[in-house]
Protein backbone atom coordinates (compact mmCIF):
# COMPACT_ATOMS: atom_id res chain seq x y z
CA UNK A 1 0.00 0.00 0.00
CA UNK A 2 2.98 2.43 1.54
CA UNK A 3 2.17 6.23 2.41
CA UNK A 4 3.15 9.56 0.53
CA UNK A 5 3.62 13.00 1.77
CA UNK A 6 4.84 16.09 0.76
CA UNK A 7 4.89 19.09 2.65
CA UNK A 8 6.34 23.08 1.36
CA UNK A 9 6.35 26.58 3.29
CA UNK A 10 5.69 28.98 0.23
CA UNK A 11 7.93 31.73 2.25
CA UNK A 12 11.17 30.39 1.64
CA UNK A 13 11.90 30.61 5.28
CA UNK A 14 12.93 27.35 7.56
CA UNK A 15 10.34 25.91 9.15
CA UNK A 16 10.00 23.03 11.39
CA UNK A 17 9.22 20.57 8.45
CA UNK A 18 11.16 17.30 10.23
CA UNK A 19 8.50 17.74 13.16
CA UNK A 20 5.65 18.40 10.33
CA UNK A 21 6.50 15.45 8.65
CA UNK A 22 6.68 13.09 11.26
CA UNK A 23 3.36 13.92 11.94
CA UNK A 24 2.01 13.64 8.36
CA UNK A 25 3.90 10.02 7.78
CA UNK A 26 2.84 8.83 12.20
CA UNK A 27 -0.96 9.73 10.35
CA UNK A 28 -0.02 7.50 7.41
CA UNK A 29 1.72 4.61 9.49
CA UNK A 30 -1.51 2.54 9.02
CA UNK A 31 -0.46 2.22 5.51
CA UNK A 32 3.18 1.04 5.34
CA UNK A 33 4.93 -0.74 8.54
CA UNK A 34 8.05 -1.66 7.37
CA UNK A 35 10.05 1.63 6.94
CA UNK A 36 9.77 4.79 6.92
CA UNK A 37 12.02 7.88 5.39
CA UNK A 38 12.23 11.77 5.34
CA UNK A 39 14.16 13.69 2.38
CA UNK A 40 14.23 17.07 4.27
CA UNK A 41 14.94 20.27 2.31
CA UNK A 42 16.82 23.46 2.44
CA UNK A 43 17.85 23.20 6.21
CA UNK A 44 21.69 21.40 6.37
CA UNK A 45 23.21 24.49 5.24
CA UNK A 46 26.26 22.79 3.65
CA UNK A 47 29.05 25.21 2.23
CA UNK A 48 29.28 24.95 -1.72
CA UNK A 49 30.31 21.65 -2.40
CA UNK A 50 30.03 20.60 0.59
CA UNK A 51 28.02 17.02 1.14
CA UNK A 52 26.79 15.21 4.04
CA UNK A 53 27.33 11.52 3.32
CA UNK A 54 24.85 8.65 5.15
CA UNK A 55 26.40 5.31 5.10
CA UNK A 56 25.35 2.16 6.75
CA UNK A 57 27.96 0.40 8.35
CA UNK A 58 27.53 -3.67 10.42
CA UNK A 59 29.14 -3.25 13.76
CA UNK A 60 32.13 -4.92 13.08
CA UNK A 61 35.78 -4.18 14.23
CA UNK A 62 37.48 -1.90 11.77
CA UNK A 63 34.53 -1.41 9.29
CA UNK A 64 34.14 2.43 10.32
CA UNK A 65 38.01 2.88 9.54
CA UNK A 66 37.65 1.28 6.47
CA UNK A 67 35.06 3.79 5.47
CA UNK A 68 37.25 6.62 6.90
CA UNK A 69 39.87 5.84 4.89
CA UNK A 70 38.57 5.64 1.72
CA UNK A 71 36.57 8.66 2.21
CA UNK A 72 40.01 10.41 3.20
CA UNK A 73 41.58 9.23 0.20
CA UNK A 74 39.63 11.91 -1.49
CA UNK A 75 38.65 14.44 0.43
CA UNK A 76 39.24 15.08 4.59
CA UNK A 77 36.16 14.40 6.44
CA UNK A 78 35.28 17.24 8.03
CA UNK A 79 32.80 16.34 10.54
CA UNK A 80 31.41 12.83 11.57
CA UNK A 81 29.07 11.68 13.97
CA UNK A 82 27.43 7.50 14.44
CA UNK A 83 24.09 7.21 14.91
CA UNK A 84 23.29 3.67 16.31
CA UNK A 85 20.25 1.85 14.10
CA UNK A 86 18.87 -1.60 15.12
CA UNK A 87 20.07 -4.98 13.91
CA UNK A 88 23.92 -4.40 14.74
CA UNK A 89 23.88 -1.32 12.48
CA UNK A 90 25.03 2.13 12.94
CA UNK A 91 24.65 4.98 10.66
CA UNK A 92 28.02 6.73 10.68
CA UNK A 93 27.39 10.21 8.87
CA UNK A 94 30.07 12.30 8.11
CA UNK A 95 30.37 15.62 6.40
CA UNK A 96 32.94 16.07 3.11
CA UNK A 97 33.99 18.43 0.41
CA UNK A 98 34.47 17.57 -3.20
CA UNK A 99 35.51 19.65 -6.02
CA UNK A 100 32.39 19.08 -7.80
CA UNK A 101 29.24 17.08 -7.94
CA UNK A 102 30.50 14.64 -10.57
CA UNK A 103 32.96 12.90 -7.49
CA UNK A 104 30.17 11.77 -5.55
CA UNK A 105 28.70 8.82 -6.81
CA UNK A 106 32.19 7.73 -7.86
CA UNK A 107 33.10 8.04 -4.35
CA UNK A 108 30.42 6.39 -3.17
CA UNK A 109 30.78 3.39 -5.36
CA UNK A 110 33.74 2.96 -4.00
CA UNK A 111 32.61 2.82 -0.19
CA UNK A 112 30.18 0.74 -1.30
CA UNK A 113 32.59 -2.03 -2.64
CA UNK A 114 33.29 -2.85 1.52
CA UNK A 115 31.69 -5.76 2.65
CA UNK A 116 28.92 -4.79 5.00
CA UNK A 117 28.75 -1.70 4.34
CA UNK A 118 26.18 0.48 2.09
CA UNK A 119 25.99 4.17 1.05
CA UNK A 120 22.18 5.34 1.76
CA UNK A 121 23.43 8.78 0.24
CA UNK A 122 24.68 11.76 -0.37
CA UNK A 123 23.68 14.80 -0.47
CA UNK A 124 23.79 18.77 -0.62
CA UNK A 125 20.78 20.33 -0.20
CA UNK A 126 18.82 18.18 1.90
CA UNK A 127 19.40 15.54 4.67
CA UNK A 128 17.63 11.92 4.03
CA UNK A 129 16.80 9.82 7.14
CA UNK A 130 15.41 6.70 6.39
CA UNK A 131 15.71 3.14 8.43
CA UNK A 132 13.40 0.25 9.12
CA UNK A 133 10.68 0.41 11.85
CA UNK A 134 7.39 2.61 12.67
CA UNK A 135 7.60 6.69 12.02
CA UNK A 136 7.68 7.41 15.48
CA UNK A 137 10.82 4.61 16.34
CA UNK A 138 12.75 6.10 13.12
CA UNK A 139 12.40 9.89 14.52
CA UNK A 140 13.05 9.03 17.90
CA UNK A 141 16.42 7.35 16.39
CA UNK A 142 17.57 10.21 14.45
CA UNK A 143 15.30 13.26 15.86
CA UNK A 144 13.39 14.44 13.00
CA UNK A 145 11.50 16.62 14.97
CA UNK A 146 14.55 18.93 15.33
CA UNK A 147 15.00 19.80 11.61
CA UNK A 148 14.41 22.38 10.29
CA UNK A 149 13.79 23.07 6.59
CA UNK A 150 11.62 24.79 4.14
CA UNK A 151 10.37 21.75 2.58
CA UNK A 152 10.40 17.95 2.57
CA UNK A 153 8.83 14.69 1.31
CA UNK A 154 8.39 11.36 3.39
CA UNK A 155 7.72 7.49 3.04
CA UNK A 156 5.61 4.81 4.79
CA UNK A 157 6.66 1.74 3.30
CA UNK A 158 4.64 -1.66 2.93
CA UNK A 159 6.83 -3.84 1.00
CA UNK A 160 5.46 -5.53 -2.05
CA UNK A 161 8.35 -6.01 -4.69
CA UNK A 162 11.74 -5.67 -2.94
CA UNK A 163 13.40 -6.65 0.40
CA UNK A 164 13.08 -4.65 3.57
CA UNK A 165 16.07 -3.32 4.50
CA UNK A 166 17.37 0.38 5.43
CA UNK A 167 18.38 0.88 1.71
CA UNK A 168 15.13 0.01 0.12
CA UNK A 169 13.40 2.20 2.26
CA UNK A 170 12.11 5.52 0.72
CA UNK A 171 12.89 7.63 -0.67
CA UNK A 172 15.45 7.12 -3.45
CA UNK A 173 18.43 9.21 -4.81
CA UNK A 174 19.21 9.73 -8.38
CA UNK A 175 22.93 11.35 -9.19
CA UNK A 176 22.11 12.01 -12.53
CA UNK A 177 21.45 15.60 -11.28
CA UNK A 178 21.63 17.05 -7.28
CA UNK A 179 19.22 16.18 -4.77
CA UNK A 180 16.48 14.76 -6.66
CA UNK A 181 14.52 12.27 -4.49
CA UNK A 182 11.25 9.98 -4.77
CA UNK A 183 9.01 8.37 -2.83
CA UNK A 184 6.20 6.48 -4.19
CA UNK A 185 3.15 4.22 -3.83
CA UNK A 186 2.72 1.94 -6.42
CA UNK A 187 4.34 -0.51 -9.05
CA UNK A 188 5.56 0.46 -12.09
CA UNK A 189 4.95 -2.32 -14.68
CA UNK A 190 6.70 -1.73 -17.80
CA UNK A 191 10.11 -1.40 -15.42
CA UNK A 192 12.31 -2.70 -17.84
CA UNK A 193 11.23 -0.15 -20.85
CA UNK A 194 11.52 2.53 -18.23
CA UNK A 195 15.08 1.24 -17.23
CA UNK A 196 16.78 0.06 -20.47
CA UNK A 197 17.04 3.65 -22.17
CA UNK A 198 18.22 5.16 -18.58
CA UNK A 199 21.07 2.25 -18.55
CA UNK A 200 22.44 2.85 -22.32
CA UNK A 201 22.76 6.57 -21.72
CA UNK A 202 25.06 5.50 -18.22
CA UNK A 203 23.16 5.69 -15.76
CA UNK A 204 23.81 3.41 -12.87
CA UNK A 205 21.08 1.40 -11.22
CA UNK A 206 22.00 -0.37 -7.51
CA UNK A 207 18.47 -2.10 -7.31
CA UNK A 208 15.49 -3.73 -9.62
CA UNK A 209 13.62 -1.47 -7.46
CA UNK A 210 10.64 0.45 -9.35
CA UNK A 211 11.07 3.19 -6.98
CA UNK A 212 14.94 4.06 -8.14
CA UNK A 213 13.79 3.72 -11.53
CA UNK A 214 11.16 6.52 -11.29
CA UNK A 215 13.60 9.16 -9.69
CA UNK A 216 16.29 8.31 -12.36
CA UNK A 217 14.16 8.32 -15.15
CA UNK A 218 12.70 12.03 -13.36
CA UNK A 219 16.55 13.31 -12.54
CA UNK A 220 16.94 12.42 -16.19
CA UNK A 221 14.46 14.32 -17.62
CA UNK A 222 15.54 17.37 -14.95
CA UNK A 223 19.16 16.70 -16.46
CA UNK A 224 18.01 16.88 -20.00
CA UNK A 225 16.12 20.66 -18.98
CA UNK A 226 12.77 19.49 -18.22
CA UNK A 227 10.80 21.39 -15.35
CA UNK A 228 9.64 19.28 -12.51
CA UNK A 229 6.01 19.80 -14.05
CA UNK A 230 7.10 19.03 -17.23
CA UNK A 231 8.90 15.66 -16.11
CA UNK A 232 5.99 14.37 -14.12
CA UNK A 233 3.54 15.22 -16.89
CA UNK A 234 6.00 13.29 -19.28
CA UNK A 235 6.48 10.41 -16.54
CA UNK A 236 2.28 9.69 -16.56
CA UNK A 237 2.65 9.60 -20.13
CA UNK A 238 5.58 7.08 -20.13
CA UNK A 239 5.00 4.72 -17.12
CA UNK A 240 2.43 1.90 -17.07
CA UNK A 241 0.57 0.19 -13.43
CA UNK A 242 -0.98 1.72 -10.68
CA UNK A 243 1.44 4.60 -8.97
CA UNK A 244 0.93 7.80 -7.39
CA UNK A 245 4.62 9.27 -6.30
CA UNK A 246 6.39 12.32 -4.79
CA UNK A 247 9.45 14.25 -6.31
CA UNK A 248 11.64 16.44 -4.06
CA UNK A 249 13.94 18.98 -5.68
CA UNK A 250 16.18 21.27 -4.13
CA UNK A 251 13.51 23.89 -5.25
CA UNK A 252 10.00 22.07 -4.47
CA UNK A 253 7.97 18.97 -4.36
CA UNK A 254 5.35 17.60 -6.82
CA UNK A 255 2.94 13.88 -6.99
CA UNK A 256 2.16 12.66 -10.47
CA UNK A 257 -0.51 10.00 -10.53
CA UNK A 258 -1.14 7.14 -12.97
CA UNK A 259 -3.95 7.39 -15.75
CA UNK A 260 -6.33 5.21 -14.31
CA UNK A 261 -5.98 6.70 -10.57
CA UNK A 262 -5.21 3.44 -8.88
CA UNK A 263 -3.08 4.88 -5.80
CA UNK A 264 -4.57 7.50 -4.14
CA UNK A 265 -3.52 11.32 -4.02
CA UNK A 266 -4.80 14.27 -2.15
CA UNK A 267 -3.64 17.86 -1.98
CA UNK A 268 -4.42 21.00 0.26
CA UNK A 269 -3.34 24.73 -0.21
CA UNK A 270 -3.46 28.04 1.15
CA UNK A 271 -1.36 31.31 1.03
CA UNK A 272 1.38 29.63 3.20
CA UNK A 273 1.64 25.92 2.80
CA UNK A 274 1.11 23.71 -0.12
CA UNK A 275 1.01 19.93 1.24
CA UNK A 276 0.14 16.79 -0.53
CA UNK A 277 -0.13 12.98 0.87
CA UNK A 278 -1.84 9.41 0.30
CA UNK A 279 -4.83 10.44 2.67
CA UNK A 280 -6.57 13.77 4.02
CA UNK A 281 -5.82 12.39 7.73
CA UNK A 282 -2.17 13.29 6.76
CA UNK A 283 -2.89 16.60 5.32
CA UNK A 284 -5.00 17.64 8.78
CA UNK A 285 -1.27 17.44 10.47
CA UNK A 286 -0.15 20.31 9.13
CA UNK A 287 -3.69 22.22 8.39
CA UNK A 288 -6.84 22.27 9.82
CA UNK A 289 -8.81 22.59 6.44
CA UNK A 290 -11.67 20.54 5.12
CA UNK A 291 -10.83 22.08 1.72
CA UNK A 292 -9.23 19.32 -0.13
CA UNK A 293 -8.69 18.48 -3.97
CA UNK A 294 -8.38 14.83 -5.41
CA UNK A 295 -5.55 14.58 -7.68
CA UNK A 296 -7.42 12.81 -10.75
CA UNK A 297 -6.38 9.81 -13.21
CA UNK A 298 -3.00 11.23 -14.88
CA UNK A 299 -3.21 14.82 -12.98
CA UNK A 300 0.74 15.88 -11.85
CA UNK A 301 0.71 18.90 -9.14
CA UNK A 302 4.19 20.33 -8.04
CA UNK A 303 4.83 23.70 -6.67
CA UNK A 304 8.59 25.24 -6.22
CA UNK A 305 9.85 27.98 -4.49
CA UNK B 1 -34.67 11.06 20.98
CA UNK B 2 -31.70 9.45 23.04
CA UNK B 3 -28.29 10.71 21.99
CA UNK B 4 -24.71 9.74 23.06
CA UNK B 5 -21.09 11.54 21.70
CA UNK B 6 -18.71 9.23 21.25
CA UNK B 7 -14.71 10.87 21.11
CA UNK B 8 -12.97 8.92 18.76
CA UNK B 9 -9.87 10.95 19.05
CA UNK B 10 -7.97 7.88 21.39
CA UNK B 11 -9.73 4.78 19.49
CA UNK B 12 -8.83 2.52 16.72
CA UNK B 13 -11.52 1.36 14.36
CA UNK B 14 -12.23 -1.20 15.92
CA UNK B 15 -13.28 -0.07 18.79
CA UNK B 16 -14.65 2.49 17.42
CA UNK B 17 -17.15 0.46 15.50
CA UNK B 18 -17.52 -1.91 18.23
CA UNK B 19 -18.69 1.72 20.41
CA UNK B 20 -21.15 2.28 17.68
CA UNK B 21 -22.80 -0.89 17.68
CA UNK B 22 -23.31 -0.88 21.11
CA UNK B 23 -24.53 2.25 21.41
CA UNK B 24 -26.63 1.95 18.46
CA UNK B 25 -28.81 -0.42 20.50
CA UNK B 26 -29.57 1.87 22.97
CA UNK B 27 -29.57 5.35 21.51
CA UNK B 28 -31.26 6.89 18.49
CA UNK B 29 -28.47 9.54 17.89
CA UNK B 30 -24.66 8.81 17.82
CA UNK B 31 -22.30 11.67 17.46
CA UNK B 32 -18.82 11.10 16.60
CA UNK B 33 -16.51 13.44 17.84
CA UNK B 34 -13.05 13.97 16.71
CA UNK B 35 -13.21 10.97 13.57
CA UNK B 36 -9.56 12.71 12.02
CA UNK B 37 -10.55 10.96 8.59
CA UNK B 38 -10.24 7.59 10.58
CA UNK B 39 -10.68 4.90 7.65
CA UNK B 40 -13.69 2.10 8.37
CA UNK B 41 -15.98 4.10 10.36
CA UNK B 42 -19.54 2.50 11.26
CA UNK B 43 -19.02 -0.36 9.07
CA UNK B 44 -21.30 -2.83 8.71
CA UNK B 45 -23.74 -1.41 11.27
CA UNK B 46 -27.29 -3.02 11.08
CA UNK B 47 -29.27 -0.84 13.20
CA UNK B 48 -31.39 2.58 11.37
CA UNK B 49 -30.04 4.79 13.91
CA UNK B 50 -28.90 8.60 13.26
CA UNK B 51 -25.16 8.45 12.87
CA UNK B 52 -23.29 12.06 13.11
CA UNK B 53 -19.49 12.44 11.93
CA UNK B 54 -18.47 15.61 13.24
CA UNK B 55 -15.19 15.93 10.93
CA UNK B 56 -13.99 14.22 8.06
CA UNK B 57 -14.63 10.64 7.56
CA UNK B 58 -11.57 7.92 5.62
CA UNK B 59 -12.02 4.67 3.75
CA UNK B 60 -15.11 3.17 3.30
CA UNK B 61 -16.94 5.14 5.78
CA UNK B 62 -20.12 3.44 6.05
CA UNK B 63 -19.85 0.50 4.26
CA UNK B 64 -22.21 -2.24 4.47
CA UNK B 65 -24.63 -0.70 6.72
CA UNK B 66 -28.18 -1.60 6.37
CA UNK B 67 -30.40 1.16 7.25
CA UNK B 68 -28.32 3.59 9.39
CA UNK B 69 -28.41 7.78 8.85
CA UNK B 70 -24.91 8.81 8.22
CA UNK B 71 -24.00 12.64 8.41
CA UNK B 72 -20.63 13.63 7.74
CA UNK B 73 -19.50 17.20 8.15
CA UNK B 74 -16.30 17.00 7.00
CA UNK B 75 -14.78 15.12 3.74
CA UNK B 76 -14.94 11.43 2.94
CA UNK B 77 -12.20 9.46 1.25
CA UNK B 78 -12.44 6.32 -0.85
CA UNK B 79 -15.72 4.04 -1.33
CA UNK B 80 -17.47 6.15 1.32
CA UNK B 81 -21.16 3.75 1.87
CA UNK B 82 -19.47 1.23 -0.31
CA UNK B 83 -22.36 -2.07 -0.41
CA UNK B 84 -24.90 -0.32 1.74
CA UNK B 85 -28.18 -1.92 1.20
CA UNK B 86 -30.05 0.86 2.73
CA UNK B 87 -29.95 3.60 4.70
CA UNK B 88 -28.26 7.34 3.65
CA UNK B 89 -24.89 8.72 3.83
CA UNK B 90 -24.17 12.44 3.39
CA UNK B 91 -21.07 14.17 3.29
CA UNK B 92 -21.04 17.93 3.36
CA UNK B 93 -17.76 18.27 2.03
CA UNK B 94 -16.09 16.47 -1.06
CA UNK B 95 -15.12 12.98 -0.97
CA UNK B 96 -12.67 10.62 -2.76
CA UNK B 97 -12.75 7.72 -5.37
CA UNK B 98 -15.50 4.73 -5.79
CA UNK B 99 -18.45 7.41 -3.89
CA UNK B 100 -21.50 4.46 -3.85
CA UNK B 101 -19.13 1.77 -5.16
CA UNK B 102 -21.83 -1.05 -5.02
CA UNK B 103 -24.49 0.07 -3.69
CA UNK B 104 -27.50 -2.55 -3.41
CA UNK B 105 -29.96 0.15 -2.03
CA UNK B 106 -30.05 3.71 0.11
CA UNK B 107 -29.01 7.08 -1.30
CA UNK B 108 -25.51 8.71 -0.91
CA UNK B 109 -24.63 12.56 -1.11
CA UNK B 110 -22.26 14.23 -1.57
CA UNK B 111 -22.45 18.12 -1.69
CA UNK B 112 -19.37 18.87 -3.46
CA UNK B 113 -16.26 17.16 -5.55
CA UNK B 114 -15.43 13.41 -5.73
CA UNK B 115 -13.02 11.54 -7.63
CA UNK B 116 -13.34 8.41 -9.87
CA UNK B 117 -15.32 5.73 -10.67
CA UNK B 118 -18.47 6.78 -8.72
CA UNK B 119 -20.87 4.41 -8.77
CA UNK B 120 -18.83 2.07 -9.92
CA UNK B 121 -21.12 -1.94 -9.91
CA UNK B 122 -23.26 -0.20 -8.07
CA UNK B 123 -26.51 -2.32 -7.98
CA UNK B 124 -29.24 0.34 -7.18
CA UNK B 125 -30.29 3.34 -5.15
CA UNK B 126 -28.99 6.61 -5.62
CA UNK B 127 -26.28 8.44 -5.82
CA UNK B 128 -26.38 12.28 -5.81
CA UNK B 129 -22.94 14.58 -6.91
CA UNK B 130 -23.70 18.35 -5.64
CA UNK B 131 -20.18 19.33 -7.93
CA UNK B 132 -17.83 17.15 -10.44
CA UNK B 133 -17.67 13.53 -10.60
CA UNK B 134 -14.29 12.11 -12.45
CA UNK B 135 -13.66 9.33 -14.44
CA UNK B 136 -15.07 6.53 -15.62
CA UNK B 137 -18.21 7.30 -13.03
CA UNK B 138 -20.90 4.72 -13.48
CA UNK B 139 -18.24 2.02 -14.44
CA UNK B 140 -20.29 -1.46 -14.70
CA UNK B 141 -23.36 0.16 -13.41
CA UNK B 142 -25.86 -2.41 -12.66
CA UNK B 143 -29.07 -0.39 -11.83
CA UNK B 144 -29.78 2.79 -9.43
CA UNK B 145 -28.97 6.05 -10.50
CA UNK B 146 -26.35 8.94 -10.32
CA UNK B 147 -27.69 12.39 -10.29
CA UNK B 148 -23.91 14.65 -11.25
CA UNK B 149 -24.41 18.34 -10.89
CA UNK B 150 -21.49 19.72 -12.03
CA UNK B 151 -19.54 17.89 -14.66
CA UNK B 152 -18.62 14.35 -15.57
CA UNK B 153 -15.47 13.53 -16.52
CA UNK B 154 -13.68 10.79 -18.92
CA UNK B 155 -15.39 7.72 -20.04
CA UNK B 156 -18.78 8.29 -18.02
CA UNK B 157 -21.02 4.73 -18.15
CA UNK B 158 -17.78 2.94 -18.94
CA UNK B 159 -19.79 -0.57 -19.76
CA UNK B 160 -22.99 0.24 -17.90
CA UNK B 161 -25.29 -2.37 -17.97
CA UNK B 162 -28.58 -1.13 -16.54
CA UNK B 163 -29.44 2.18 -14.42
CA UNK B 164 -28.85 6.00 -15.59
CA UNK B 165 -26.53 9.31 -14.84
CA UNK B 166 -27.96 12.69 -14.78
CA UNK B 167 -25.32 15.22 -15.24
CA UNK B 168 -26.49 18.66 -15.45
CA UNK B 169 -23.09 19.66 -16.49
CA UNK B 170 -20.77 19.08 -19.51
CA UNK B 171 -19.82 15.23 -20.49
CA UNK B 172 -15.82 15.04 -21.20
CA UNK B 173 -16.62 11.88 -22.77
CA UNK B 174 -18.41 8.58 -22.86
CA UNK B 175 -17.20 5.05 -22.01
CA UNK B 176 -18.19 1.79 -23.85
CA UNK B 177 -22.05 1.06 -24.40
CA UNK B 178 -23.16 4.32 -23.12
CA UNK B 179 -25.10 6.87 -25.00
CA UNK B 180 -26.75 10.09 -24.57
CA UNK B 181 -30.39 10.68 -24.48
CA UNK B 182 -32.52 13.62 -23.42
CA UNK B 183 -34.25 13.55 -20.12
CA UNK B 184 -38.61 13.69 -20.42
CA UNK B 185 -40.89 15.01 -18.18
CA UNK B 186 -41.07 11.71 -15.98
CA UNK B 187 -37.07 11.89 -15.82
CA UNK B 188 -37.48 15.77 -14.65
CA UNK B 189 -40.42 15.41 -12.29
CA UNK B 190 -38.42 12.41 -10.23
CA UNK B 191 -35.38 14.89 -10.22
CA UNK B 192 -37.76 17.69 -8.71
CA UNK B 193 -38.93 15.48 -5.99
CA UNK B 194 -35.20 13.69 -4.94
CA UNK B 195 -33.06 16.61 -5.26
CA UNK B 196 -34.91 19.34 -2.68
CA UNK B 197 -35.41 16.62 -0.11
CA UNK B 198 -31.29 16.87 0.09
CA UNK B 199 -31.16 20.70 -0.45
CA UNK B 200 -30.46 21.00 -3.71
CA UNK B 201 -32.61 23.67 -4.79
CA UNK B 202 -32.62 24.37 -8.60
CA UNK B 203 -34.32 27.17 -10.77
CA UNK B 204 -37.29 25.05 -12.64
CA UNK B 205 -35.31 26.00 -16.33
CA UNK B 206 -31.79 24.35 -15.01
CA UNK B 207 -34.15 20.35 -15.16
CA UNK B 208 -33.74 20.77 -18.75
CA UNK B 209 -30.07 21.15 -18.58
CA UNK B 210 -29.62 17.69 -17.47
CA UNK B 211 -28.81 15.02 -19.90
CA UNK B 212 -29.00 11.35 -19.46
CA UNK B 213 -26.63 8.54 -19.76
CA UNK B 214 -28.15 5.13 -20.06
CA UNK B 215 -26.45 1.60 -21.63
CA UNK B 216 -26.45 0.79 -25.75
CA UNK B 217 -27.08 -2.60 -24.76
CA UNK B 218 -27.10 -4.59 -21.74
CA UNK B 219 -25.16 -7.16 -23.52
CA UNK B 220 -22.45 -5.40 -24.72
CA UNK B 221 -19.84 -8.03 -24.68
CA UNK B 222 -21.77 -11.31 -25.99
CA UNK B 223 -24.56 -12.11 -27.82
CA UNK B 224 -26.06 -10.49 -30.56
CA UNK B 225 -27.00 -6.97 -32.13
CA UNK B 226 -26.21 -3.73 -30.30
CA UNK B 227 -29.77 -3.09 -29.16
CA UNK B 228 -30.18 -6.63 -27.97
CA UNK B 229 -32.29 -6.89 -25.31
CA UNK B 230 -31.38 -3.03 -24.88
Amino acid sequence: MCGIAGVVFKDRKLHPVGEIMTRMLDALQHRGPDSAGFSIYGGLGLGENEYLLNIEVKEKSGLIEQVKKIVNTVTPIEKEEIIPSVENYNIYRCKIALNSFDELKPLIMDIDKIDDVIVLNGSHSFEMIKDVGSVKEIADRYDTYSKMGTHAIGHTRFSTESIVDRYHAHPFQSYITPDITVVHNGQITNYWKIRDPLERKGHIFETNNDTECIVHYIANKIYEGYKLEEALEQSIIDMDGPFSYIVGTPNGVGIAKDQLGLRPGVLAENDEVFAIASEEVSLRAVMDTHEIDQISPGESRAYTI
Amino acid sequence: MREIEIDAGSMVPRDLNRAVKQAAKEYDKIIIKNPNAMHYMVAGLTDEVEILIDGSAGYFAGTMIDGANIHITGNAGWFPADNMTAGEVIVDGAAGDGVGQGIYGGTVVVRRNVGSRTGEIMKNGTIIIGGNSGFMSGLFMMGGRIIVLGDISDDAGESIIRGAIYVMGDIKSLGKNAKIVEVDEEDKEELKKLLPAYGFDLEEEKYSKFRKIVPRSKRPFYGGKESEEG
